[in-house]
């Protein structure tokens, strides 16, 4: 064991050594994210997608000048292996880690990076307090928060579709309160200036089965659109309850509602026609960069990534790099305060601009549809 | 008022589905003073039983019976094979423990309602499972103004008769007034050559039966089923059988259907009350055991000395 350290050592300190002579010693990034679990299929697909953004980015001639090259550490999609994971990355040296998939498996993480001055950039962690609650100076995410998606509502609801008079029913539970609350939020100043009104706003039992009551208070409000901003299990008795009684306004659900699920239990009759706002699906993606980057991906694994997420976790890495090149340091303190003001960085899912507490300013969502065989399709008014 | 009447059917119809499960709930309580936590969980496995028997007899039902004799078939199916389930529950987890009293007897079927209710996710999987539509009819009628779908009324009447069988049984029969003597004294009627075992059997197997018939009907009714759903049914139906007075067969009946039209008015007039039916709910059966601890129809009952 010990001469095998020995040889570890100095073979680590030969390439070391090498890098310092030669200046090219590689910019090592961590990417944290659950390779193995419940989640693997996440994992496996963000690691793919950094990787691919890595070579894109060495192909045109580095950061610096320098190569990227990514150290990956499995957290298994669970909190204790994600400090682990986390401390394993710290102890190898990156100068900054993109971590993870998950808010509670991400948020552990995060505090060992923040203790270690180690820039972390999440890519698949929504949970509000992340950055909102205790302050963390190394922490950025790429994907937007789990209230961002009312602003996008309100807007998309008020300008594009002209909807007046609108219903937002949540289910009382800290993701659907949320949603519901930012979207009023959002909605208030096209309220002052008399383009929208908010003509029910409540919150159902979640675990019920009889929404009637409810529903038939909903039609009397006579709403131009029904935003229900919780999960699945409900949205599908409230759509399929709500057209067997004969509400026909449109229907919109936040990003918790549509999967498999939500079409058996509405029935795909009825789910047909109603909209969802949710994050981009790979495939409706076409910034230039977008199209760089598939390209490259589709050459090596033959086809686009199926999920939204690991798309967030390439966007981290570009991100990371243009911070880098900007700060002309790869000091954490420097990288942190790069990511703060830089307004160059452009991703795949579109510039790239964080807030002082380290969110994604203007995060794209979009509005989907369900079409006859009950796929989600990019909606175009 | 049209608006209020519809709350008041959509009331009515939650409130039938509360008072089936009741029924059951207020019958073994009568008998055996025992709450039986398990209800709730046997209700459930009615309707995933409903559901495997609509699901395996598609073709027979589409092919051959029609609609309607599916949904009866499948009422039938699940009312045995509850009423089976019943008998064996009692077998396994009620009749060794009677002689040690009331308190490990309620201990013991909470343990039942966590393996039942696990059991069925085991066997059917912790998804949502989702009658098949094309096998419910979906038939309305048109009534006031109104439009009611016939499983609707169906399920009102079906639950009604029930209840009328039930009290007949009770009330009329020979055999009720044994079920009612057990109720009263469970020794002075073994003393009086009461069978008592068959009447507790009696009560367990009729208990689940009517609770998986309900569960049927409300698979059939809202379509999709869940493991867990029978927790929440079964509080309610405690609620409902509280309210009518526990132990009293038309009381769980009213219980039920009053629970089912309080809580969608109330949910449906008080701004922001939808957030807060099962609030209501249990605010009612506080207010009940205060004020009223007999229930509505309950009388009072005098001390045993």
């Amino acid at each position: 064991m010990k001469s095998r350290r020995l040889v570890a050592f100095l073979f680590l300190s030969a390439v070391f050594f090498w890098g310092q002579v030669f200046a090219e010693e590689p910019i090592r990034i961590g990417l944290q994210a659950p390779i193995t679990g419940s989640f693997a299929i996440e994992g496996q697909m963000a690691r793919q997608c950094v990787e691919v953004a890595a070579e894109l980015i060495n192909e045109q001639g580095g950061i610096l000048g320098r190569p990227v090259e990514i150290i990956v550490a499995d957290d298994a999609s669970n909190p204790r292996d994600s400090a682990l994971a986390a401390q394993k990355l710290v102890s190898q040296g990156v100068v900054a880690a993109i971590a993870s998939y998950g808010s509670s498996v991400t948020e552990p993480a995060a505090d060992l990076y923040e203790r270690n001055r180690v820039v972390c950039v999440a890519y698949g962690a929504t949970a509000v307090r992340l950055t909102m609650g205790k302050e963390r100076r190394y922490f950025f995410r790429t994907c937007g928060r789990d209230d961002s998606q009312g602003e996008f509502f309100a807007r998309f609801a008020v300008e594009t579709m002209g909807w007046r008079r609108i219903a937002i029913m949540h289910d009382n539970q800290t993701y659907g309160k949320g949603v519901a609350e930012e979207t009023k939020k959002y909605l208030e100043p096209y309220i002052r200036e008399g383009r929208a009104e908010i003509v029910y706003y409540d919150a159902i039992t979640p675990g019920d089965q009889d929404y009637s009551a409810a529903l038939t208070k909903l039609r009397e409000s006579n709403p131009d659109v029904w935003y229900y901003t919780a999960y699945y299990p409900e949205a599908g008795l409230l759509v399929r309850q709500a057209r067997e009684m004969g509400i026909t306004v449109p229907f919109v659900g936040s990003n918790a509602v549509p999967n498999e699920d939500f079409v058996r239990i509405a029935g795909l009759e009825y789910v047909v026609g109603t909209f969802m706002t949710q994050e981009p699906l790979p495939q409706d993606l076409n910034t230039p960069k977008a199209q760089e980057f598939f390209a490259a991906y589709r050459a090596k694994y033959g086809d686009i990534p199926s999920s939204p997420w690991p798309i967030y976790a390439a966007d981290a890495l570009f991100a990371l790099a243009q911070a880098i090149e900007n700060a002309k340091s790869t000091k954490p303190d420097d990288i942190a305060q790069a990511m703060r003001t830089m307004e160059n960085a452009e991703g795949i899912t579109g510039p790239i601009v964080f807030t002082e507490r380290g969110d994604r300013k203007g995060v794209p969502y979009a509005m989907y549809r369900y079409n006859e065989k009950g796929q989600l399709e990019l909606f175009t008014p | 008022m049209r608006v209020f009447f519809e709350q008041l059917v959509n009331g009515v119809t939650v409130g039938s589905f509360y008072a089936l499960v009741a029924l059951g709930y207020s019958m073994v309580y009568g008998v055996m003073k025992l709450i039986n936590f398990a209800h709730g969980d046997l209700f459930t496995l009615g309707s995933y039983l409903g559901y495997t028997f609509l699901v395996w007899g598609a073709a027979w039902i589409t092919e051959r019976a029609g609609l309607w004799w599916g949904v009866l078939g499948a009422i039938l199916f699940a009312f045995l094979a509850n009423a089976g389930a019943g008998i064996l529950v009692e077998r396994v987890a009620y009749r060794p423990v009677y002689r040690a009293g009331r308190l490990p007897l309620v201990v013991s079927a909470l343990g039942m309602s966590i393996f039942l209710q696990n059991a069925i996710m085991a066997v059917w999987g912790p998804r949502f499972q989702v009658y098949p539509s094309d096998l419910v009819p979906v038939a309305s009628l048109r009534f006031l103004g109104l439009s009611l779908p016939l499983l609707k009324v169906v399920i009102l009447f079906l639950s009604l008769g029930v209840m009328f069988v039930m009290y007949w049984i009770v009330e009329k029969t020979e055999f009720g007034a044994a079920v009612r003597a057990t109720a009263l004294d469970r020794e002075m009627a073994t003393l009086l050559g009461i069978d008592v075992q068959r009447v507790i059997l009696f009560v367990f197997t009729l208990g689940p039966a009517l609770g998986g018939m309900a569960g049927v009907m409300n698979g059939m009714y809202y379509r999709s089923i869940q493991f867990s759903m029978g927790w929440n049914y079964g509080l309610k139906a405690f609620t409902a059988t509280i309210l009518g007075g526990i132990g009293n067969i038309p009381g769980a009946m009213v219980g039920g259907v009053l629970l089912g039209v309080i809580e969608t008015l109330l949910a449906g007039y008080i701004p922001g009350g939808g957030a807060w039916k099962d609030g209501f709910t249990f605010l009612i059966l506080i207010l009940v055991l205060i004020f009223r601890p007999t229930g509505i129809l309950g009388e009072k009952v005098a001390e045993k000395v």
